[in-house]
């Protein structure tokens, strides 16, 4: 199994890049991630996650769409992989599964 | 919050740092989002704040991942490139030996030079150094006038008039160290033994001046060692040679046999050292010492040096000026109530200066005294010579390499072709220089490690190479660098440059290209050489001029005895059995010589009954024997000798025509002079004979008759002087046999006088001589490429019938040409530099045409013997030889 492990953060950058879709670079994933997490995301991690993500075969990227407000230079622009869908959807299952799991009796009592 | 357009970018160093260390991979993508983050800060946050989250994010990036990696192969690449490197330069060494060992040879020379020269220069300016920074001074005369002068000595009462007079000064000694009464000189031995020994390194001093010079006491206190009366201080190595294992203080030592009057040893102090502007073994003590009644407190007599040490506060310019003080206030006041003409003078132009204690030895500013000193002008010289010659080395590395070229063309293009950049073809040629750089390093250690005694006795100095010190091998190692740098970066960027194509082609001649750029090299070379030549030549004709000139007086064949004041009453007694020696001519006994090391005098004198009405003349006065103008061989010009059956000639006088001169006689017998002690009649006028060094005019001097004296001159017959020492030595014994026999030669002693010319001579001619060979070595292998690269068209020319001698012609015209053209260039120029030198000297020589000449030719008949041997060799060779492998 030691392939298709991701950790949690790894998780969310997975799913920003599904989410970005076709703009999926550097910053705007950072932005996304802090938008919807509320957490002060450096951006340093972020690139840290992708070039592991990139390594596992998650990610593909690919060079292109310089604006003139980054001086010009290329974005490297992600896309998910098969396998990067695929370690996502199983990784969804597992939960999903697991939360079946949980007896309604613990949802109940708790406050959540 | 308009967009500054000029100011948007963050800092470019801080982007060329992440540009640096981040991998490819990233770099552009990571540069583009901060720099949109920054762009979006910026304008929220304002410039200052946004380049410095700038700056941290560029610093957040230094993780592993984004590192850039020096991919394995890489590094494995550089060592494999640096071990073929290295392995090429071996292989081009060892198919050339001839060259490799000329260019490394040259170096050697020319580094061997260099370091023994920056080990001489670093040991001239190293002396007391360690007073720099302190505030420790001597006290000179500066006299403007129209003969400015500028010396040391001060009467005895200006240390405590300066101390009492200005609180700045902290404390004052004064020092005698020039030969006057006891300093100098003496018989010395404990009290406890009878057998005399012979020491010098006497002088005078105040107690306080081993605290003021900080001198290290191994026993005694500094404070105290020559508080009393009659304290003696003596070095460590004396008190290891006469008191062996034990504390000598306290100790009773005899000087001169002079009984009446025992040192009692105050101190040790530790051995002066080397680089110190004084190395006395014996410091007696100024301690209520008054060497005659009055002599204290008398502004007559200036034997005193005076140090001064300031508070740390004080300014000693502030000082030297209020100095002034002391000339108004005490010499002026001295000087008009003896009536002196000369009070004008003096408050015109007499003022006291101050010398920092670490300048005495080698900056001296004209400041004259009786100790040894260095040159900064031969400092500076010699630290040029060897410049030169390291530079002669250097050309015949940039020469030979560039020159060979064409050996290494078709490997630079191949590697070319294969793909190496130029940058890398530097780098190779540059590798391999600094390999030829370092073992000429090891090779020129080697040799200044066995020329280092020669030049140490030619120099009078005890350098030695500094390898305990931490700056000497890395300073070594950085040098290897830089030297190999500088020669190999010329020929580095000629080589790089061959065009691959061409060179692979074979249709550029290389190193014919270059060869204006190496003639004129040549010609520099050679320059150099024949101005050091013909340097060397002036400076031992000049020498020789001083040595054996027309001096005055014959210095040949006279043997000084001398310590002859301890045999006391018995002088005359020894000087007549001296005579009865069937060897010895005449003798004469007198402290007074022409030579340096003897005692001086300065007096002045004014016409009887005129010294309150003129100017004195100053000038020498000497006491000497009846026998003393034949035994030296001296002229009188007019009158006669001492007559010792005339009572009358204990008030006679003989002057030199230099005083003649400056009293103005018309006719000097008879007249009367006078030097406030004594009245005197002239009975002679001596023909001017040197007593200082040659540099100086022939000052005043006088002699008159009395007895006494420490030094006997024997003026012997025969030639065989080993035998007249030894009856010489026989009579000696009989009369002191507890004393040592010790003499000298006249002739030794004033060559002594001109050590510092014979140094400069000697050392110049160690120069031109190593200059030469360097030039030389470049020379031959210059010629031996020529001879290579001809080789076919001598074949062509010998077969078709050209003789041995017109090919010994096209080969050396060209090399004798450049020569020539050295030689035109190096004689205006080394005539004005000698000429300048010469200036130095009253009694000098003219430089004649003959030296040019003679150095040219030298500079020639060398330069052909270095080419014609390989000249010779092609012409002689069998031109079928060198045409068959076409």
């Amino acid at each position: 199994m030691k392939g298709t492990y991701i950790g949690e953060f790894e998780e969310l950058v997975l799913l920003t890049v599904g989410i970005l879709f076709e703009d999926a670079y550097g910053l705007a994933i950072v932005d996304e991630l802090e938008k919807k997490t509320g957490r002060s995301i450096m951006i340093s991690s972020v690139h840290k996650a992708l070039v592991r993500l990139e390594d596992k075969g998650y990610l593909k990227s690919q060079m292109g769409g310089a604006t003139q407000l980054r001086g010009g230079r290329d974005k490297r622009l992600y896309t998910l992989t098969q396998s990067g869908k695929k370690v996502l959807s199983q990784s969804r299952e597992l939960r999903n599964s697991m939360w079946n799991e949980v007896p309604k009796i613990v949802w109940g009592t708790g406050k959540i | 919050m308009k967009p500054k357009s000029q100011n948007t970018s963050p800092p470019k160093w801080a982007v060329r740092f992440f540009r640096w260390y981040c991998n490819d991979h990233l770099s552009e993508a990571v540069l583009g989002d901060m720099e949109e983050l920054y762009e979006r800060r910026q304008l929220k946050m304002g410039k200052r704040k946004a380049d410095f989250l700038f700056l941290w994010n560029v610093l957040l990036f230094l993780q592993p991942f984004a590192i850039r990696k020096e991919s394995k192969s890489t590094t494995y690449n550089t060592i494999a490139m640096l071990e073929n490197y290295f392995k090429i330069t071996w292989r081009t060494m060892s198919r050339q030996k001839m060259y490799a060992a000329i260019k490394i040879g040259g170096f050697a020379i020319g580094l061997a030079a260099c370091m023994i020269i920056f080990l001489f220069i670093r040991n001239e300016v190293s002396y007391d150094k360690r007073f720099a920074g302190s505030s420790i001074f001597r006290m000179y005369n500066d006299f403007g006038g129209t003969t400015p002068a500028k010396w040391t000595s001060l009467p005895p009462s200006v240390a405590q008039i300066v101390k009492n007079d200005f609180p700045e000064i902290e404390k004052t000694a004064r020092l005698i160290p020039q030969k006057w009464f006891n300093a100098g000189s003496n018989l010395f031995r404990r009290d406890d033994r009878t057998e005399n020994a012979y020491e010098e390194g006497f002088a005078y001093a105040d107690n306080d001046l081993l605290e003021i010079l900080e001198i290290p006491m191994v026993y005694g206190s500094k404070q105290t060692a020559l508080a009393k009366q009659n304290s003696i201080v003596i070095s460590k190595r004396i008190a290891d040679k006469y008191f062996p294992n034990e504390d000598p203080t306290g100790k009773i030592i005899i000087l001169n046999e002079n009984k009446t009057r025992p040192f009692v040893i105050g101190g040790v102090m530790e051995d002066f050292p080397e680089n110190s502007h004084i190395h006395f073994d014996f410091f007696i003590t100024l301690s209520g010492k008054e060497f005659w009644p009055g002599e204290q407190t008398d502004w007559c007599c200036w034997n005193y040096d005076t140090y001064i040490q300031l508070r740390p506060d004080a300014s000693p310019e502030a000082l030297q000026k209020k100095l002034i003080s002391v000339r108004d206030n005490y010499l002026i006041p001295y000087l008009k109530k003896n009536g002196d003409q000369s009070v004008s003078d003096i408050k015109q132009y007499h003022a006291f200066g101050l010398q920092p204690v670490q300048d005495i030895y080698l900056n001296t500013g004209g400041v004259q005294d009786e100790l040894r000193h260095g040159d900064s002008r031969y400092v500076w010289l010699f630290g040029g010579i060897a410049v030169f010659i390291l530079i002669l080395a250097g050309i015949n590395f940039i020469n030979l390499t560039t020159a060979k070229s064409a050996n290494r063309s078709k490997e630079v293009g191949l590697r070319k072709v294969v793909g190496s950049g130029r940058g890398y073809l530097i780098r190779q040629f540059l590798s391999e220089s600094i390999v030829y750089s370092f073992i000429s390093f090891a090779i020129g250690i080697m040799i200044v490690v066995l020329a280092l005694p020669f030049f140490n006795t030619l120099s009078g100095k005890q350098l030695f190479i500094p390898w305990a010190t931490w700056w000497w091998v890395p300073m070594l190692a950085g040098a290897v660098i830089i030297i190999g740098v500088l020669a190999g970066i010329y020929p580095a960027f000629y080589l790089s440059s061959f065009k691959p194509a061409d060179v692979l082609k074979g249709s550029t001649s290389l190193g014919s290209k270059s060869s204006k750029l190496r003639s004129a090299m040549v010609v520099f070379q050679f320059t150099t050489s024949i101005i050091l030549i013909i340097g060397t030549f002036v400076v031992y004709r000049q020498m020789n001029y001083i040595l054996t000139t027309k001096i005055g007086f014959d210095k040949e064949q006279v043997i000084m005895i001398e310590g002859a004041n301890t045999l006391d009453k018995q002088q005359l007694t020894f000087k007549n059995e001296l005579l009865q020696l069937s060897s010895v001519k005449s003798v004469t006994i007198s402290d007074y010589l022409p030579v340096n090391g003897t005692t001086r005098d300065q007096n002045g004198f004014w016409r009887e009954g005129k010294t309150k009405e003129e100017k004195g003349v100053y000038g020498q006065k000497w006491i000497v024997d009846e026998d003393y103008i034949p035994t030296l061989g001296m002229k009188l010009t007019e009158g006669r000798n001492f007559d010792i059956k005339l009572a009358s000639d204990s008030q006679a006088i003989i002057i030199n025509q230099a005083m003649v001169k400056e009293f103005g006689f018309k006719n000097p017998i008879g007249e009367r002079i006078t030097n406030n002690n004594g009245n005197y009649t002239v009975i002679g006028v001596l023909e001017n004979f040197n007593y200082e060094s040659m540099k100086g005019q022939i000052r005043s001097l006088c002699f008159v008759m009395e007895r006494g004296g420490s030094i006997v001159s024997v003026k012997v017959k025969s030639a065989s002087i080993a035998e007249d020492i030894q009856s010489l030595n026989k009579m000696w014994n009989k009369f002191m046999p507890n004393q040592p026999f010790r003499y000298s030669f006249l002739d030794e002693r004033y060559a002594r006088m001109y050590e510092d010319v014979d140094r400069m001579g000697n050392i110049f001619a160690g120069f031109a001589l190593l200059a030469i060979m360097v030039a030389c070595l470049g020379l031959f292998a210059l010629s031996a490429f020529m001879v290579e690269q001809r080789s076919k068209e001598i074949s062509i020319r010998l077969v078709m019938g050209a003789s041995v001698k017109s090919i010994f012609r096209l080969l050396t015209q060209n090399f004798v040409t450049l020569v020539l053209i050295s030689f035109a260039i190096a004689t205006p120029v080394s005539w004005y530099m000698m000429q300048r030198w010469l200036e130095d000297y009253t009694y000098k020589i003219t430089i004649t045409w003959d030296v040019f000449i003679l150095a040219g030719l030298i500079s020639v008949v060398i330069a052909l013997l270095t080419v014609s041997y390989q000249s010779i060799t092609a012409a002689l060779a069998n031109p079928a030889d060198k045409l068959r492998s076409e």
